[in-house]
């Protein structure tokens, strides 16, 4: 079997539930048991690194390799989708064939992209990821901002997809390969665009600074594609390549910095953002933001490895938090955080989102908390102040996950959530079972903290992890216990929802900081005022331009060959004549501004013509006045057929 | 062979001509005499298919057929295939067919518009297959007429005024190019209108003064056609008021007669003179793929937006061709490859905005009207309409997997290699043209339906059969172009001199 196969199973999955269209029930199993077997053959392809290869043409061929931290991507994405699509068959009721077939087929793009091997196969797969979840975020068409909505994520990441294009064509120009692992073999100025252009690709479709508020955009899509697109998929991927790609491109100096930079201010902003959002899922997607921030960092900070299982653990918790989400805002009818406050009408439900909330906050031994601490240790072992910053990100998402978990799921009586009249709807056993697979998985990867499991890690993320002194752990603990007491302080002040802060000033910060606004105000309405711009003046000004430029013209050929001018004159003034009777004879034509038109610029290129006639040059005339004289004749033969 | 594709459908048109009005008259004897044009139609097609098989990737004109025809003039009648022509021309055969199948309001002309459509399609191969300047001008002027009568006769609204600004503006076109080739072919020795000879002789291989002025005005006449900014404006009115089918024709075909022009002329029998002025070209192709994106964005009639992005389009193709004919030495393998994308992007906005002109046709003639905010919520009725015109929009914005993007990215990745700073600039077209695309999407078919639309009409079999031939080529140059590429390759190699 060849690599082929891993995304080709997805994708004619698909298309049979497309096929299964009339068949509702039949739906969610199809969907399920197509992801399944993707997973029994991503664990293959990990096992025995397949690859396949398609030629375009000489110059072009698309490889798909399994290898690398890919290994991991291709067992990883499938697993997740699995309960987060069968959460969607139970859960969706309004276009579900084509709700399964988008998600079922998106599985089969994010596998593309992961086993893709050179730059033209991550670009083809990387844009259609993104097209794909257009189609996702814009699944409830019939309200407008929905399609508005999944334009400006779909947008956004298109602009970092430009980076891709780049870092492609600056390889090509530089190997004459598209191939991954040519970047070795380039040199300074090509690998700097290179960078470049994989830093801009990844830093968009990862959601950070300043491309993060797309993922609220994005909150637009029913919850399972939610769960799906910021777990272990769309906006996983730009994590991905930077693990991927860590090694051929630390040798450009400022590419690891910078890649540090970015993820340390999105860890730190997106965390005060959570922190303060008082929607469900825009906290939740604000996180994902800061999470991947981390991951940012630790790839900065040249551990990739450590990226790659923070990568692991936030996939297993985010799509686990995203579904409770859903259940807590399908059950109040409301993502109102200050409204849900459903510990005692789901028990069940609010335990399995603690589990992800504690893995969020990184608490041990769960197994984010370990991975937050080799992203710590990381950035202590390239400096201070970046270890520093890294446990101000720690904080606040420990800050923000406790937040959201009291304020969602518990059981207080503050806010007004708990005189709501309105009845509970009670999530089904195929919520809680997806719940409950993906709460085991995230449980599962507290074997993360047993000895030995950092070797493994290394082994299939590539590259070494950092070494982690005793007080780092102190320190985290240490923190840890800040942010929960900071979150029990404000829960018993009554000011957790709140946070003290007037509503306005709360929302007008929570909105990324006022960065959509500003995107808004310095990008988007100058293009629009720009575009409109121009059609007035292509319609005013360049349409006139055209008959002056025309007459230019028409005098630098006259000065050539008057000759040649004045059999074309006289065929213009045939086919004037022509279009002059047909119109005539037509029952339209009554229109003398254009009969006008034509005579007079019948009479101007006549006038140019003559006034060249002193230069003498070809003795071809005759056939083109014969030729002037077909035409008229063709063109009077089919005037009458009119 | 090759002739045949050109004189089978004009010699069917003048018949077609004097055919008895009777056998015509009424919906039934029209829809005979569409399907009878159809299969004339497609007869070139074959042809074509069989040349494509029969086509050996020499790098040279295969399949020649000649004939003298003034030979103290040194003019023939010449024809034959390169990895250039070949693919264009069976582009051009296809869009064809799928017009001349598709319905439309024939305001009961039925017989003349049909033999106008196979006289095109005839005069339109033979542009493409021509090896000798004088016969290539003939079928460009024909061309002009026959297209100035399909929008005239059977356009709407102000059809008779863009019909004659098309006409005129084009025409003022083909006088600098007769010009130049006059020009071109007073300088060869012996002379000849040969261009195969032509492009061996390399008469004005030194430069200068005439060679530039020759330059000039092949340049502002296939500028025109093509036609790149500043000379666009007769477009979008030409598109507007024509019929469904004449629009694709004239946006799929008569458009690649004008970079088809570049690159058979210009490029090859002046490649030092465009050499010269490959970044001056650039720039221009730059300019008009980001203004042509721009002013599309503010379009709110759904033609005047594919004609503008038809603009965009073609600043991809001139560009590629600007970095192609560039003579930097050891950059040969990027000057393949944006040639070859150039020439992809040819047969890919032929197929894609084709279809895109034929599906704003078939809403036309349901809702009467190219304003794009009188629609919406259209998924809801016609399911078939929304997914293809869903697939060529994103094929038109360049989505991996579609035509376009194969054409795209090519050219894309050689300018990067030769001009680094006009493709960082012709890049944020595609976000411009994404933006527009799914704005356009939104409007049509997205959000509520109005009431008004309650009863609108899915796409007929025949018109999802006609497009869907479309949309089927446009996946599988997206997917699988290997077919295609490797034709072009045969040309775009030895073109540039890549070792």
């Amino acid at each position: 079997m060849s690599a082929i196969v891993l995304p080709l199973l997805p994708v004619l999955g698909a298309g049979l539930l497309i096929a299964l269209r009339g068949r509702p029930r039949a739906l969610g199993p199809v969907a399920v048991a197509v992801l399944a077997a993707t997973v029994a053959v991503g664990v293959w392809a990990a096992l025995t690194e397949p690859s396949a290869a398609l030629r375009w043409s000489p110059a072009i061929e698309l490889r798909l390799a399994v290898e690398g931290f890919g290994r991991v991507m291709v067992v990883l994405v499938p697993l997740i989708a699995t309960p987060i699509v069968a959460y969607a068959a139970a859960t969706e009721t309004d276009g579900r064939p084509r709700l399964l077939a988008l998600m079922v087929a998106f599985v089969g793009a994010m596998l593309v992209l992961v086993a893709a091997a050179d730059f033209l196969t991550l670009l083809i797969a990387w844009e259609l990821v993104g097209a794909l979840s257009w189609a996702l975020i814009g699944h409830g068409w019939r309200d407008p901002e929905n399609g508005r909505s999944a334009t400006r994520a779909f947008l956004t990441t298109r602009l970092g997809d430009l980076g891709l294009y780049v870092a492609a064509g600056a390889t090509f120009a530089a190997s004459g390969s598209f191939a991954f692992g040519a970047i070795g073999g380039v040199g300074s100025p090509a690998r700097e665009m290179i960078a470049a252009g994989v830093l801009l690709a990844a830093a968009a479709k990862s959601a950070q600074v300043p491309f993060a508020p797309w993922l609220f955009a994005a909150m637009a899509g029913p919850t399972p594609v939610s769960a799906l697109l910021h777990s272990a998929t769309l906006v996983a991927s730009g994590a991905y390549l930077l693990i991927r790609l860590e090694p051929s491109l630390a040798t450009v100096s400022w590419f690891l910095p910078a890649v540090a930079l970015v993820g340390i201010v999105t860890a730190i902003s997106g965390g005060i953002v959570a922190t303060l959002q008082t929607h469900a899922k825009r906290a939740l997607a604000a996180s994902t933001s800061a999470q991947y921030g981390l991951m940012f960092a630790a790839v900065g900070a040249g551990f990739p490895a450590a990226a790659g299982a923070q990568l692991v653990a936030h996939a297993a918790f985010k799509s686990l938090l995203f579904l409770g989400a859903g259940v807590a805002i399908h059950a109040r009818g409301t993502a109102d955080i200050g409204r849900l406050r459903l510990g005692r009408a789901v028990p069940r439900i609010a335990l399995l989102s603690a589990v992800g909330a504690l893995a969020l906050a990184a608490v041990p031994p769960l197994g984010g908390a370990w991975s937050k601490e080799q992203v710590l240790a990381g950035a202590m072992d390239a400096s201070g102040w970046f270890g520093a910053a890294v446990l101000v990100a720690g904080f606040l998402s420990a800050l923000y996950a406790a937040r959201y978990q009291v304020l969602a799921y518990g059981r207080a009586a503050e806010g007004p959530g708990t005189d709501d009249p309105n009845p509970i709807r009670r999530p089904g056993r195929v919520e809680t079972g997806s719940m409950a697979a993906l709460a085991t998985l995230t449980l599962a990867l507290s074997l993360l903290w047993m000895p030995g499991a950092g070797r493994i890690v290394e082994e299939a993320a590539g590259g070494r992890l950092p070494e982690s002194a005793p007080w780092e752990i102190v320190a985290t603990l240490a923190v840890l216990a800040a942010a929960f007491g900071v979150a029990w302080w404000l829960h018993h002040s009554g000011r957790l929802l709140r946070l003290g802060l007037r509503p306005a000033v709360q929302a007008a910060a929570g909105n990324w900081l006022g960065l959509p606004v500003a995107v808004s105000m310095l990008v988007e309405r100058p293009v629009i005022v720009l575009s409109g711009w121009l059609r007035v003046i292509d319609e005013r000004v360049i349409d006139a331009g055209v008959r002056r430029a025309a007459w230019v013209a028409s005098v630098i050929s006259g000065l050539f060959s008057r000759r040649v001018e004045l059999s074309i004159d006289g065929l213009v003034h045939l086919v004037g004549a022509v279009t002059l009777s047909s119109a005539a004879g037509s029952r339209l034509a009554d229109d003398a501004g254009v009969d006008a038109a034509v005579e007079a610029t019948g009479r101007g290129i006549g006038l140019l013509g003559h006034q060249s006639r002193r230069l003498q040059t070809g003795q071809s005339h005759q056939y083109f006045v014969i030729l002037g004289a077909g035409l008229a004749v063709m063109a009077a033969v089919l005037a009458i057929y009119r | 062979m090759l002739s045949a594709a050109i004189f089978i459908p004009i010699v069917a048109s003048v018949v077609l001509a004097l055919l008895p009005r009777r056998g015509a008259s009424g919906p039934a004897g029209e829809r005979r005499l569409q399907l009878i044009a159809t299969a004339i139609a497609a007869i070139p097609l074959l042809l074509i298919a069989v040349a494509w098989l029969r086509f050996g990737s020499t790098g040279r004109f295969e399949q020649v057929e000649a004939l003298d025809w003034i030979p103290t003039l040194g003019i023939g009648y010449r024809v034959g295939v390169d990895g250039l022509s070949l693919p264009l021309a069976a582009m051009t055969a296809l869009v064809f067919v799928v017009s001349i199948a598709f319905p439309v309001d024939l305001k009961g002309r039925p017989i003349a518009y049909f033999a106008l459509m196979l006289f095109l399609e005839g005069v339109s191969i033979g542009l493409f297959l021509a090896l000798d300047l004088f016969l290539f001008f003939v079928f460009w002027d024909v061309s002009l007429v026959a297209m100035y009568f399909l929008i005239g006769a059977w356009g709407h609204g102000d059809a008779q005024r863009s019909a004659l600004k098309f006409f005129l503006y084009t025409f003022a076109g083909s006088l600098p190019l007769l010009l130049a080739i006059l020009g071109l072919y007073l300088v060869t020795e012996p002379r000849t209108f040969d261009m195969a000879q032509i492009i061996r002789q390399q008469p004005l291989a030194g430069g200068g003064l005439y060679a530039v002025l020759v330059f000039a005005g092949f340049f502002i006449g296939f500028a025109i056609k093509t036609p790149l900014v500043p000379f666009h404006t007769w477009l979008p009115p030409a598109h507007v008021d024509a019929p469904g089918p004449a629009s694709a024709i004239l946006a799929g075909v008569l458009l690649k007669m004008g970079t088809y022009g570049f690159v058979r002329i210009l490029m090859a029998m002046m490649p030092d003179t465009w050499a010269q002025f490959a970044l001056p070209i650039g720039i221009l192709a730059v300019i008009s793929i980001v203004y042509g994106a721009l002013v599309a964005l503010a379009q709110t009639n759904l033609k005047r937006l594919i004609a503008y992005t038809s603009v965009n389009h073609m600043g991809y193709v001139i560009l590629g061709l600007a970095v192609a004919g560039t003579a930097i030495t050891g950059q040969e393998a990027a000057r393949a490859i944006a040639l070859t994308g150039a020439t992809v992007e040819m047969v890919a906005h032929g197929l894609i905005t084709g279809g895109l002109f034929l599906t704003s046709g078939a809403m036309l003639a349901r809702g009467g009207t190219y304003e794009m905010d009188q629609y919406g919520g259209l998924l809801t009725r016609a399911r078939s309409l929304t997914g293809i015109t869903a697939v060529l929009a994103f094929a038109s914005l360049g989505l991996p997997g579609l035509a376009g993007f194969v054409a795209e990215v090519q050219v894309f990745v050689g300018t990067l290699a030769i001009y680094p700073g006009l493709a960082a600039i012709a890049l944020f077209g595609i976000i411009i043209t994404a933006a527009l695309f799914l704005r356009m999407l939104q409007k049509l078919f997205l959000g509520a339906l109005p009431e008004r639309w309650k009863r609108f009409p899915d796409l007929s079999r025949v018109e999802a059969a006609a497009l869907g031939v479309l949309v089927f080529f446009v996946i599988l140059i997206g997917v699988a172009p290997a077919w295609l590429l490797n034709v072009v390759d045969s040309f775009a190699g030895p073109f540039v001199g890549r070792p």
